[in-house]
Order: structure tokens, then sequence, then C-alpha cells
């Protein structure tokens, strides 16, 4: 188990902090989004709310796909063996 | 004014730098730099032609192209300066002012024999800094790091020499793909782009090199060739993909890797990804996007790989899984990293912002969607990986219980000064954009593209936070991940080395069977010679005797005959 100390405490306490301002920020950009007229260079981005959707889902498609490349290429520290 | 190669005076300086005492040395350093720089002024044209064997040298030829990386070139060698101010061993400072002089001088090389040479240069004195690291480990990393500088070298050579044959010139300048020429000389650039499964000499060394050394090789290398492809082989659409694939992999590796001088080594063959589309879509809007993101990409990516060499040189480990909470003894390093990872996210106000627009647009109004829908997923994953996985596992995260000192004075002013570099860029694009290759009228900051740009990241950033708290996210394990030296790390002793072992045994048993062979023949003779049908065995006295006597005989008969 992981010792408690008053880091631990705060970095808890910021991690929440910035996940509230980030909540904040999306709520306030999706409200952007139906009052400034976005338009991207393709015509794909004109789909409301585009760039968010797919930032979202391409960043859970990298991770698990970082998460499945792993089993593939995850060796040992030492695997080349020359430390 | 000054028609001395840019880059020259540099290399020139490294012969005395070992010499000279510590503090000195660097303000020496600083004035090479300086009056380097002064050789910029000259104006475009060709300044020094040298005519060698009835062909000439062009060793200064200058142009809108390669302005802006020489000023970049020489900006980032200052801040290499002054952010190694404090380490007092000549050796990295003698191969880091080598290095970016020989790269500064390769920039503005005329003609692909100069360009060998620089090129060369680069290689061979690039290496030190991987050297100086010292130890088993750095040692072999460098030597795999030399054999592909200098492979890239030789296939530069061999394409110059193809070519001139083909041409009767050895002039560099737009080339097109076709020719045995210049698909060597591609390749060459492509091996020093870091083109795919040709770039895993770029993760293998660059987290090996010593804290100054990463952040140099980080600097000069890559974009040396991102330049030559841009004067090489701009408009040349097999570089669109091959840039659209770079932005993509090393995303996936950068999210599993743990050691985070090589989460940002991968990075920056993400964003080299971004500079390469760019040069194959070819138009003046992408070429200055290629130069934008170059010149940007130098200034944050040395700001990232400063901030993670302050926190190596305190903590004595870049790995995410020992990090942590230093947010608490080093403030200051961690406020200029977010200024890098904001950067390299484009974050509006932000250099990156500024110069990733460019490169989006042109991709837009050409109307490659499949290629901008690429790049936007990598714009993702840059966030991830540079401009949240770096700050986050580092300064915040969890408690890694470390109490160290903050980074030595000499480092957060080189950090600030790059951090400034950043904002300014970010804040004045106008003003940035007047050194770039071709006069434009472009507008970064319009409400739409703020919004957009925003989404993009505010949605990555939440993505993050869900895949946290959800426990989804992949934990940092100290690990080895294997990318594309792998192939001539493993598989090819894997394969070679049987290979080798039967060649060697063959070789052995051949030897052995010809030994074999005339010891019989040998014993044979010696056999056949002690045989009485041999003939009478004749002791040596009665031959000397016998040999007396017939030499007399012959003289008699001689003197006879008259």
């Amino acid at each position: 188990m992981k010792k408690i100390t008053e880091t631990s405490i705060r970095l808890k306490e910021m991690g929440a902090w910035m996940t509230l301002i980030l909540f904040g920020l999306g709520v306030l950009l999706i409200v952007l989004e139906f009052i400034v007229h976005r338009h991207g260079e393709t015509n794909l981005e004109d789909i409301p709310l585009f760039p968010a959707f797919y930032a979202f889902g391409s960043s859970v498609f990298v991770v698990i796909g970082g998460i499945i490349l792993r089993k593939f290429i995850m060796r040992s520290e030492d695997y080349y063996g020359d430390d | 004014m000054i028609d001395l190669t840019p880059g020259l005076v540099m290399m020139l300086a490294a012969f005395v730098v070992p010499f000279i005492p510590h503090h000195i040395r660097q303000i020496v350093m600083l004035g090479a730099i300086a009056l380097s720089a002064m050789s910029l002024s000259a104006g475009e044209g060709f300044h020094w032609i040298v005519p060698v064997l009835g062909q000439h040298l062009i060793l200064h030829h200058a142009d809108n192209l390669t302005f802006p990386f020489g000023v970049i070139f020489h900006l980032a060698a200052a801040l290499n300066v002054i952010y190694g101010w404090h380490e007092r061993k000549p050796m990295e400072h003698t191969a880091g002012l080598a290095y970016a002089g020989a790269a500064i001088a390769a920039v503005h090389a005329g003609d692909l024999i100069s360009l060998f040479i620089w090129w060369e240069a680069t290689a061979v004195t690039s290496v030190f800094l991987i050297l100086a690291s010292g130890g088993e480990r750095a040692k072999n990393a460098a030597m795999r790091y030399l054999l592909v500088q200098v492979a890239s070298g030789v296939l530069l050579i061999a394409g110059a020499a193809f070519l001139w044959q083909e041409t009767g010139s050895w002039w560099f300048g737009a080339m097109e793909l076709g020719s045995v020429g210049t698909w060597c000389i591609f390749l060459a650039f492509g091996i020093k782009a870091a083109f795919p499964f040709l770039n895993g000499w770029l993760q293998d060394a660059y987290p090996e090199a010593t804290v100054i050394g990463t952040v140099m090789l980080s600097a000069f290398t890559t974009k040396l060739a991102i330049y030559a492809l841009a004067r090489g082989f701009a408009g040349t659409p097999e570089l669109i993909w091959i840039g659209a694939a770079m932005t993509a992999f090393p995303v996936f590796f950068a999210v599993i890797e743990n050691d985070l001088r090589r989460v940002l080594s991968f990075s920056l063959n993400n964003q080299l990804g971004f500079m390469i589309v760019a040069i194959g879509i070819g138009t003046e809007l992408a070429i200055n996007g290629a130069v934008a993101h170059a010149f940007a990409h130098i200034i944050y990516k040395s700001l990232l790989f400063m901030s993670m060499g302050a926190v190596l040189y305190r903590v004595g480990t870049v790995k995410a899984s020992e990090l942590g909470g230093l947010y608490r003894c080093m403030p200051m390093t961690m406020v200029f990293c977010i200024i890098g990872a904001m950067s390299i996210s484009a974050f509006p106000l932000f250099s990156g912002f500024v110069a990733k627009a460019l490169i989006m647009s042109a991709t837009g109004y050409e109307g490659l969607v499949v290629i901008y829908i690429i790049l936007l997923a990598a714009s993702a994953g840059v966030l991830h990986h540079s401009g949240i996985k770096i700050p986050y596992f580092t300064f915040f995260g969890h408690d890694g219980g470390h109490d160290v000192k903050e980074a030595p004075v000499n480092m957060l002013i080189a950090m600030g000064l790059a951090s400034v570099f950043c904002i300014g860029i970010g804040v004045l694009p106008q003003l940035f954009y007047q050194i770039l290759p071709f006069a434009i009228d472009y507008q970064p900051y319009d409400a739409s593209h703020i919004v957009g740009q925003l989404q993009v990241l505010i949605f990555a950033m939440l993505a993050f936070v869900f895949l946290m708290r959800s426990g989804y996210y992949p934990p940092e394990i100290r690990s080895t991940v294997l990318n594309a030296d792998w192939f001539y790390r493993r598989l090819a002793p894997m394969i070679l080395g049987p290979v080798m072992r039967g060649v060697l045994r063959l070789a052995q048993g051949l030897d052995g069977l010809v030994i074999r062979s005339a010891r019989t023949i040998i014993a044979g003779v010696r056999y056949l010679s002690h045989l009485p049908m041999a003939g009478p065995v004749i002791p040596g006295p009665a031959a000397l005797v016998q040999l007396g006597v017939l030499t007399l005989l012959l003289i008699l008969i001689y003197v006879a005959h008259g």
C-alpha cells in the first residue's frame, strides 16, 4: 500500500479541482458550439461537436490501442541485456 | 558583408573549446554562435564557391528556405550553451558546438557533395553526445546510432554519384523520384528524418545521451533532414502518406513507454510526420507550414527535453514509474514544462497552434480528407503523450517521494527563454510568419478555429480523466518497448547468427580437411622418399663430395671446350 503523505493528499485535491475545471470548460465549449459559427477545412468538421467527439474517441482509441500493443511489444527492462 | 559559411566559425571554435577555462569557454561559444549568425545577413545568393576538379562546391548558398533554418539553428545552439553552462566537462560542449555548426553549414550547402560532408560531420560530432553518458549501454547505443547515420551518408554520396552520372551536375535542388540516384538520396534523407521503419535509431539513441546531449540532438539532425526534404522533394506525393504514418504510429508507442525522454523521442517522430505531410503537399502554404512547424518544434521540443533533463539531473531518473509529485520541489521547471506541453499540444496563444494551423489548413484546402482526419487524431494523441503524460507523471500523478532542489539557474534561464519564444510566437504569429519562405496572408485566430481546436484539446483531456478515473489508463511499468531497432538488434542476429555459425563451422571443417590432406600428402612423400626404390639414402658428407666432384668435372669440360 502506498504511503499517504501530505503531498499525495494535495495531489488528490488538485486532481479533483482540475477535473471540475475541465468539465466546466467542456460545458462552455458545448455552449459556444451553438453560438460561434464553427466551420472547418473539411465538410466533416461541420457536423455539430465533431472535434469534441472525434478527439474524445481517438484519445480512447489511442490508449486502448496502446494497451493491446503492449501485449505484443512489451519486454522486460533488461531485454537487450546491455545495461 | 560576411561570406563565410554559417556554422564554420562554430566548428573551428570547437577545436579550442577544450583548452579554455570553464566560464570563458561558455562565453567564447556564445561569441562563436553570434559571429556565425552574422553570416546570415549576407542575403540571398551564392556567397562562397570553391572550384574542385572542374566542378564547383557551393559552400554558402542562402535563400528564403535556408534563412528560417539558419535562424532557428543558431537560436537553438545558443539556448543549448546556456542550458549546459553548469557542465564543466568540455567533451559535450566541444561536440555540441561542432555538431550545431555542421548542421548549420549543411543547411547552406548548395551542392550534394558539400551537403554530404556536413551531413557526415553532424553524425560524427553528435555521437560524442551519446558517448559522453558513459557506460556500456550508452556506448552500444552510440555505435548503433553512428552506423545508421553513416549509412545515411553513404546513401547520400551514392545518390549524388548516380545523379552526377545522369545529369552531369551535383547541384542540390528540387528532384523527382524515379532514378536510382534520387531514390538513394530520398532514402538517405528518410533515415535522418526517421521515416517509418527507419526510425529505430532515434528512440534508441536520444534517451541514452547526456542531459544536455539529448536537448542538442533533438534540435538538429531530424530538422536538417526536414530542410533537405523541403529543398529536394517538396510536392512528392509519397511523402504525404509516409508523414501521415509517422504522425499516427509513434503515438501508440509513446502511450506505453515508461522512459519519459523516450516518450519525447516518439513524440518528436510524430511531430516530424506533420512536417513531412506538409512537404509532400508542397504548396506554398504547406511549405510555410512545414518550416513554421520545424521552427516552433525545435524550441518547444528543446524546452520539453530541457525540463526532463533538469528532472534527470536532480532526481537521477526520468522513468514515469518512479516520478511524481515534483511540482512541490521543482515548481519553475514544472511551469516551463507545461508551457512546452501546451505548445506541442497546439493550445491557442502557444507556438504549436500557429504553426500547425498552416499544415492543417493546407491539408484541408487540398481536399485530403483522410490525411486531415489522421492528423487530427494524431493531434489528440500528441496532447496525450506530450501534453498530459509528461507533466502529469513527472510533477503530479502520485507522490514519488522525491525531495530535490529546483533545477540549476542556468537551466532555468534557458527554459525561461525557450518559454518566451513559445509564447511570443503564439501571441505574435504575423511577426513569426514573416520569416517563412513564402509571403502569406493567413489568420490563425478566428473564433471558429479557436473553438474547434479547444474542443479537440479539452475533450481529449476529458478522455484522459475518464480513463484515469475508470482505471483503464495503462499503468506505468518498467519495461522495454520494442521498436524498429529490434530488427537489427534482435532479428538480424537471430537470423544471421545461425547462418554465420554455419558458415564458420563449414570453414573450420574445410580448413581441417585441407590441413589433414596436406599432412597425408607430406607423410606420403616422406614415406616414399624413404622406400628403397627411391634409391640409396645418401649421408650428408658423401653428398658434398659428390657435389664437389661434379662441379670440378663441369669446370674441366667447360675449359676443354675453350
